[in-house]
């Protein structure tokens, strides 16, 4: 590639500075303030009802916390039950957390579904302003 | 121009009198709208833009810090949009490959003016089909009179990296139109 030379550059700056003026159309300002009177006499927009969410955030939270720890202590009573049945060639013992079987499956599905339920109830009536 | 004005009027704004917003349209309308332009080459579309960055200056008036020139804030917010609308919608640019080296008119009865013509608009396409940090180096430049601080600002770039995008962008143009940067300026000789 050529290099660069000032005649080049002096020219790509004589017809680039040379470039052609638009004038706004004549009602332009009028439409801008149009907007912005539009936008001045909008509704502030409405902030997050943080007092509200509050309580179902920490609670949501904790849970969280609970599931992780509750799941770390799975995994350290499964590392804990492997290492010897490796040994003695035995089938390996299900964590706790797994115990429960069909049931306790079902009655976990359940709560999940009325914590759901519950939270999107609670959120349709915050946005329709009835509590 | 005066900064004073803008200061008076922003101040006005920010008590609560809109209609002092209006003074700052009318102050800053031609060179919101013509930057536009250069970023869009579309009338219709740059006034849109210059519309939704006046806009943007009135949500956030309170937002400019007055050890800044007003000015340079309002540029470096119109352009930051400007950035955004043309990466959301792209205007109409040809590859660099594709654009046409005017024919060498120099043999012909064509004027000085239609070949001047001619190569500045093959140069200015070829300016718009550059990638996008070199034309907005290059857009920015030019339209604030080859000032490197004021068109840094309003890019938010350091000068340096703003004159590195600028050399690159002009080798690139030099590269692809050899033909048309080495003909003689006539006009010159």
């Amino acid at each position: 590639m050529r290099r660069l030379t000032e005649h080049d550059e002096a020219e790509i700056n004589s017809i680039l500075s040379r470039e052609d003026e638009i004038l706004p159309s004549s009602g332009f300002a009028v439409s801008v303030m149009d907007a912005v009177r539009r936008e001045a006499a909008a509704p502030p927009p409405i902030p997050f009802p943080w007092k509200r969410a509050l309580p179902g955030l920490v609670v949501a939270g904790l849970a969280l916390a609970l599931i992780l720890v509750r799941g770390v202590a799975a995994i350290a009573q499964l590392g804990k039950g492997t290492a010897p049945q490796l040994s003695m060639s035995m089938p390996p013992v299900p964590p706790p957390i797994l115990h429960g079987g069909i049931g306790s499956a079902a009655i976990w599905t359940a709560l999940a579904l009325l914590v759901a339920f519950v939270s999107v109830k609670l959120s349709m009536r915050v946005a329709s302003g009835r509590m | 121009m005066s900064a004073s004005d803008d200061q008076a009027d922003v101040e006005r704004v920010l008590a609560g009198d809109v209609s002092a917003f209006e003074g700052i349209v009318r102050r800053w309308q031609g060179p919101l709208v013509n930057l536009a332009y250069r970023f869009c080459h579309d009338r219709g579309r740059s006034e849109d833009m210059a519309q939704e960055a006046f806009l943007r200056a009135y949500r956030g008036l309170a937002q400019w810090r007055k050890d800044a020139v007003f000015s340079s804030w309002l540029f470096a917010l119109a352009t930051n949009l400007y950035r955004s609308e043309l990466r959301r919608i792209p205007s109409r640019t040809v590859s660099l490959e594709d654009i046409a080296e005017p024919h060498d008119t120099r043999a012909s009865d064509a004027g000085q003016e239609d070949r001047d013509y001619d190569r500045d608009s093959a140069v200015r396409r070829a300016v718009g089909a550059l990638p996008a940090k070199y034309r907005e180096a290059l857009t920015l430049f030019y339209f604030h009179d080859m000032d490197i601080g004021t068109a840094a600002r309003s890019l938010g770039l350091p000068e340096g990296t703003l004159k590195a995008r600028l050399f690159r962008g002009r080798e690139i143009l030099r590269s692809k139109l050899p033909q048309l940067l080495a003909v003689p300026h006539l006009k010159e000789a």
